[in-house]
């Protein structure tokens, strides 16, 4: 058995080692620790990404956030438009496995690994957010709703690249959250995940989002929870309605991790505390980020 | 790096700078020329007889060096108390890490490929998980045969039954039948794992008929004398070398691989390297904590008088005996715990299963016992309308006070303790409501062992100090020179150690039981005293005075009150002949009226118990069951703490690993006894952002039966009650009571939403 590993310079290095069977590796977080465990083997030839430089960085802008395929989960939190406007994105990020892994970890590698338990995919859901994939025959925006096809799976063709990730500017009002189970405060994977979008006109709720992560075979929207927000006042019944029609439609599984009904039941404890939050920062009121540790009060926060 | 304080004073360990640079060489690092890698083909079946065993695929693959199985070996059993497995498997395999077969190869990826060619044929057999039932008269028999064994004798050998012990004291049935009220309850905790962060390496080397093997072992005498039986030589002809130790927490007790890595060592003619995947690590080693299922029955009157203890305690032995033969005597002297109780009778029965087996674990059976006794302890105290820490304060033993089996004890700190951590914690203060305070107590013995040292001076004063104690991380050998340094009034930077190997010092019991000061340090202590005793002597013959007005300080020997007349030791020492060797006088074990006892396997009396309260401040999140740990007041006597830091360290530790046993380390077992989460990522230790706030306090007094200085052992005590005082905090929350071990967000949120206690 040979096995090869190359570093790709540029874009065009990759995709052409791509078109001849590589598999793109940028932390290797995900690839690297997977294989160790045992859940795959590494790839036979693999071609590093981490070393292009034009697919790092973040771009805002007044339509709103490119992301590079590189940027790393500490960039994200440390950015100051992510926190204020795309702050689900931020809660996400900001409680990626530990410090190393949110140093090493891509946005790119997070969203292509396909985990129906990764974080920041809720809510790059519920912002609408695009894939562009480039190849050898051109480039191509694939929409977040499209890309998961399967625990693991993508739309994306093994020879294509991610090149970048697109959120478009949010209307302003609009408040988010996204909100995890956590059994430790470091190091852990989402058993229940559930991201919130609202945007407030006037008194009530003129739009809103509503995501679940590691509750369904890919991370998706739930409408019926979002059809009871919208049109609401945002108060507690309200919310607590929204919470069981997140729950109910989930398809929790049964693991080590948690049984279906625990599962089921933390859908509907962190829906409400998710769409709670974002309301609370729609409103402009300070929600601590990430928001899974301070949406139950002082848990994560300063110890007593 | 500067982890140890002696008297007041500051030191740095001497295997600080290497272990934080990055510089220190752990067994896995060390390679050796010529040197094949080593692979195990693991059991297929949880329980399967082996009808065949080809190996001839393995053998012709390219790289292959050699291939091991029973057959190529004396027919010999091993274990502790029963003899009852093999190295590599017989007829029959037992759980799912057991060894078929062992092959090296000159790669680690040829050693793989070689131990999956290898064929099994099996004939599967009825597996039996359930260590409860493993008690019906229709369970499937884990060990047929077993009555053939060797075994101690005092092991009761009964269908699945490895071990049936009692502690009785007095009538327990007409006290409690006279007592004011009556409580019962049940208890469960899973099995769980030490994990220590270095997964085990074996490195083997053969000359001529003599093996060197470095190997990552807590206990290298024990895995030397493994070697020599299994493989059947002269204990002289192995030398067990321990290089740094990446952690051990029990888990690398006993005989674990070196002597299946001798084997294919000397098969394949060259140096054999074996390193462990974490999965290994959590598979195939033969050292888990035990599961148990606990039923306590206490009766008490109206003043908190306890008048009767009955307890049924049935503990999860796995697959095999290994050293954990003495499991079920220890956990029913702690369904006891410190307490004077006027009747007793705690009945234990350790058995088999086809699981992991189970073995010393930090505090091996304490934390998890203590952790059902003491939330019992809290439900005697409700239904007595006493304030727990008024219960105990009670209950507690003190001097004169009677233990399980009438051991009457002297001066003894666990009040103090219980007052101690009361006051660091503020136990009366108001919290919110979804906060509490519980409050726990445990014990545990120090163990008594010969130990022994040699302190040789060099020509130019500059000492070596050759004991058999294996340093596992904490500290305990590191602080020897310090303490050397204090009785020869020399510099403590003046020594170096040789240590970890078993062909430098005679025996020692290795990194176990919280007894590396206790006993290697009481060696060490009467090796320095006979080196000082010899300068004394040679210092009184040179300034022709009495040796009873000389002083040792400064490195130098010199007459009290006139420090200018002296000599200085590295002149003493010039002369080449100041060798100093000591062992010391193993402290008693105390009498007991053991003679109701069944199943005497050595805990019945506990030498030099170390006490402790731990009291811990929890918060808890009612609607996911997620609960987090504020702060732990720990206040213990050990006697006298020799090394402030050192101990301190051992506290924060394991309270921290009792966190992890309290709320997330369970290992899970499938019907088949296959753990479903061997890995990190399900297996949840604590992370260092979940650890509390820990206060930490000494009750230092004097202790009979003590060892050097007054000091007892340290290392296992704070594993004790942490997982207990955290139940009693979440109970006083919810209400209700978690009665499953960890007490995981699930647990704890079903507890919640249940209805009555
Ligand atoms: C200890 C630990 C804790 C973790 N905790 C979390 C957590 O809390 N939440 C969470 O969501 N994740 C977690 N992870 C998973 C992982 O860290 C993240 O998913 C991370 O963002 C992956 O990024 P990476 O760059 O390391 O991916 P890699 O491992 O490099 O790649 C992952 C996959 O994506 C593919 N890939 C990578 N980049 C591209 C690209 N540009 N185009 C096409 N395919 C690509 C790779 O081929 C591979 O299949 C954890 C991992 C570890 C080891």
């Amino acid at each position: 058995m040979t096995r090869t590993f190359t570093t790709a310079a540029t874009v065009e290095d990759a995709i052409e080692a791509l078109g001849s069977g590589a598999r793109p590796i940028a932390g290797g977080t995900d690839l690297v620790v997977g294989a160790r465990q045992g859940k795959a083997s590494l790839p036979e030839a693999i071609v590093a990404i981490d070393r292009i430089a034009s697919l790092g960085g973040i771009v805002e802008g007044e339509d709103g956030l490119r992301l590079g395929a590189l940027v790393t989960h500490e960039e994200i939190v440390a950015n100051d438009v992510v926190r204020a406007r795309f702050t689900a994105l931020a809660d996400a990020s900001a409680i990626v496995g530990s410090h190393a892994t949110r140093a090493h970890g891509t946005i790119g590698g997070n969203v292509m690994n396909a985990s129906p338990a990764m974080d920041t995919g809720g809510p790059l859901l519920c912002f609408d957010a695009s894939a562009r994939i480039r190849s050898t025959w051109g480039e191509r925006e694939v929409p977040l709703d499209q890309l998961w096809t399967g625990p693991g799976t993508t739309a994306v063709d093994p020879r294509e690249l991610l090149v970048g990730i697109d959120v478009p500017a949010p209307i302003p009002a609009t408040g988010s959250s996204y909100v995890r189970l956590e059994y430790r405060r470091q190091m852990e994977i989402a058993v229940v995940g559930v991201t919130a979008v609202v945007r407030l006109d006037g008194g009530s709720i003129a739009d809103a989002r509503v995501a679940i992560t590691a509750l369904a075979p890919t991370i998706r929207r739930v409408p019926d929870a979002e059809a009871v927000l919208i049109g609401s006042d945002g108060a507690a019944d309200g919310i607590a309605a929204a919470a069981r029609a997140t729950a109910a439609g989930s398809s929790p599984i049964d693991d080590v991790r948690g049984s279906a009904a625990y599962r089921a039941a933390m859908a509907e404890v962190i829906a409400g505390r998710a769409i709670s939050a974002a309301l609370a920062r729609a409103r402009g009121e300070h929600v601590e980020i990430p928001a899974s540790s301070s949406t139950y009060a002082g848990l994560g926060g300063a110890r007593a | 790096m500067a982890v140890g304080t002696s008297g007041g004073k500051t030191f740095i360990r001497p295997d600080g700078r290497e272990k934080v640079t990055g510089a220190g060489r752990y067994t896995a690092d060390l390679a050796s020329t010529g040197m094949a890698h080593a692979a195990f083909r693991y059991a297929d079946h949880p329980h399967a007889r082996i009808l065949r065993i080809d190996t001839t695929k393995a053998r012709a693959l390219p790289g292959v060096v050699a291939v091991v199985t029973q057959g190529d070996l004396p027919d010999v059993r091993f274990g502790g108390l029963v003899q009852d497995r093999t190295l590599f498997a017989k007829d029959v395999v037992r759980f799912e890490g057991e060894i078929v077969a062992g092959v090296a190869a000159l790669t680690e990826t040829a050693a793989a490929e070689a131990a999956r060619l290898i064929e099994v044929e099996y004939e599967p057999l009825p597996v039996l998980t359930d260590f409860v039932a493993a008690m019906d008269a229709d369970a499937p028999l884990v060990h047929s045969d077993w009555s053939s064994y060797e075994r101690d004798e005092q092991m009761v050998a009964d269908g699945n039954t490895i071990s049936y012990s009692t502690i009785v004291k007095g009538d327990a049935n007409a006290a409690m039948a006279r007592a004011d009220v009556v409580v019962k309850s049940r208890y469960e905790s899973d099995a769980s794992q030490g994990v220590p962060i270095e997964p085990r390496a074996v490195l083997a080397e053969w000359r001529g008929d003599e093996v060197t093997i470095w190997s990552s072992t807590q206990v290298p005498y024990a895995a030397r004398s493994g070697v020599a039986q299994t493989l059947q030589i002269p204990e002289a002809n192995v030398r067990v070398v321990v290089p740094l130790l990446g952690g051990g927490f029990g888990a690398k007790c006993d005989l674990h691989f070196e002597a299946q890595v001798a084997a294919l060592a000397r098969a394949a003619r060259r140096p054999v390297r074996l390193v462990f995947s974490r999965q290994e690590e959590f598979r195939a080693i033969a050292q888990r904590r035990e599961g148990i299922v606990m039923e306590f029955e206490t009766g008490a009157m109206r003043d908190g008088r306890l008048v009767a203890r009955r307890a049924r305690l049935v503990l999860d032995k796995g697959a095999y005996c290994g050293e954990g033969g003495f499991l079920g005597q220890m956990a029913a002297m702690h369904a006891c715990g410190p307490y004077v109780i006027e009747a007793i009778s705690v009945e234990s029965f350790l058995n088999y299963s086809n699981r992991q087996p189970s073995g010393s674990v930090r505090a091996p059976t304490a934390p998890q016992v203590c952790w059902g006794l003491e939330q019992h302890m809290d439900e005697v105290a409700r239904e007595l309308g006493l304030d727990p820490v008024e219960l105990r304060r009670r209950t507690l033993i003190e001097r004169g006070a009677e233990g399980p089996t009438r051991q009457v004890f002297d001066e003894i700190g666990v009040k103090q303790t219980l007052e101690r951590a009361v006051e660091m914690i503020r136990y009366d203060r108001d919290l919110p409501e979804d906060e509490a305070i519980g409050v726990a107590v445990g014990w545990w013995p120090s163990g008594p062992a010969p130990s022994g040292a040699y302190i040789h001076l060099n020509g130019d004063g500059s000492g070596t100090i050759v004991t058999g104690a294996q340093e596992n991380g904490s500290g305990a050998v590191m602080a020897m020179p310090t303490f050397v340094g204090e009785e020869l009034g020399m510099e403590p930077e003046s020594f170096t150690l040789l240590y970890q190997d078993t062909a430098a010092a005679n025996w020692d019991m290795g990194s176990c039981g919280s007894q590396t000061t206790f006993n290697s340090g009481r060696a060490i202590l009467a090796a320095a005293a006979d080196v000082r005793g010899q300068l004394l002597d040679a210092a009184a013959a040179e300034l022709e005075v009495d040796r009873e007005d000389l002083e040792l300080a400064e490195g130098q020997v010199r007459v009290k009150g006139s420090p200018d007349r002296s000599v200085s030791i590295a002149d003493i020492a010039g002369a080449g002949t100041i060798h100093g060797k000591g062992s010391g006088d193993v402290p008693e074990v105390p009498a007991g009226d053991t003679g109701g006892c069944v199943g005497r396997l050595g805990s019945e009396t506990f030498a030099a118990p170390q006490l402790i309260t731990q009291a811990a401040h929890v918060k808890v999140d009612r609607e996911t069951g997620v609960v987090r740990v504020l702060k732990v007041a720990a206040a213990h006597d050990s006697g006298v703490i020799l090394n402030r830091m050192g101990a301190d360290g051992q506290v924060t530790g394991g309270v921290v690993m009792g966190l992890g046993l309290a709320l997330s380390e369970g290992t899970v077992f499938d019907d088949d006894g296959r753990q479903r989460n061997p890995h990190l990522l399900d297996y949840k230790l604590v992370t260092c952002s979940d650890a509390p706030e820990i206060e930490i306090d000494w009750v230092q007094i004097p202790t009979e039966n003590a060892g050097p200085r007054g000091s007892k052992g340290v290392g296992e005590p704070p594993q004790v009650p942490t997982a207990a005082a955290i139940a009693n905090a979440v109970a006083k929350v919810l209400g209700r009571r978690v009665r499953q071990l960890p007490m995981t967000p699930e647990r704890v949120w079903a507890a919640s939403a249940e209805v009555g206690s």
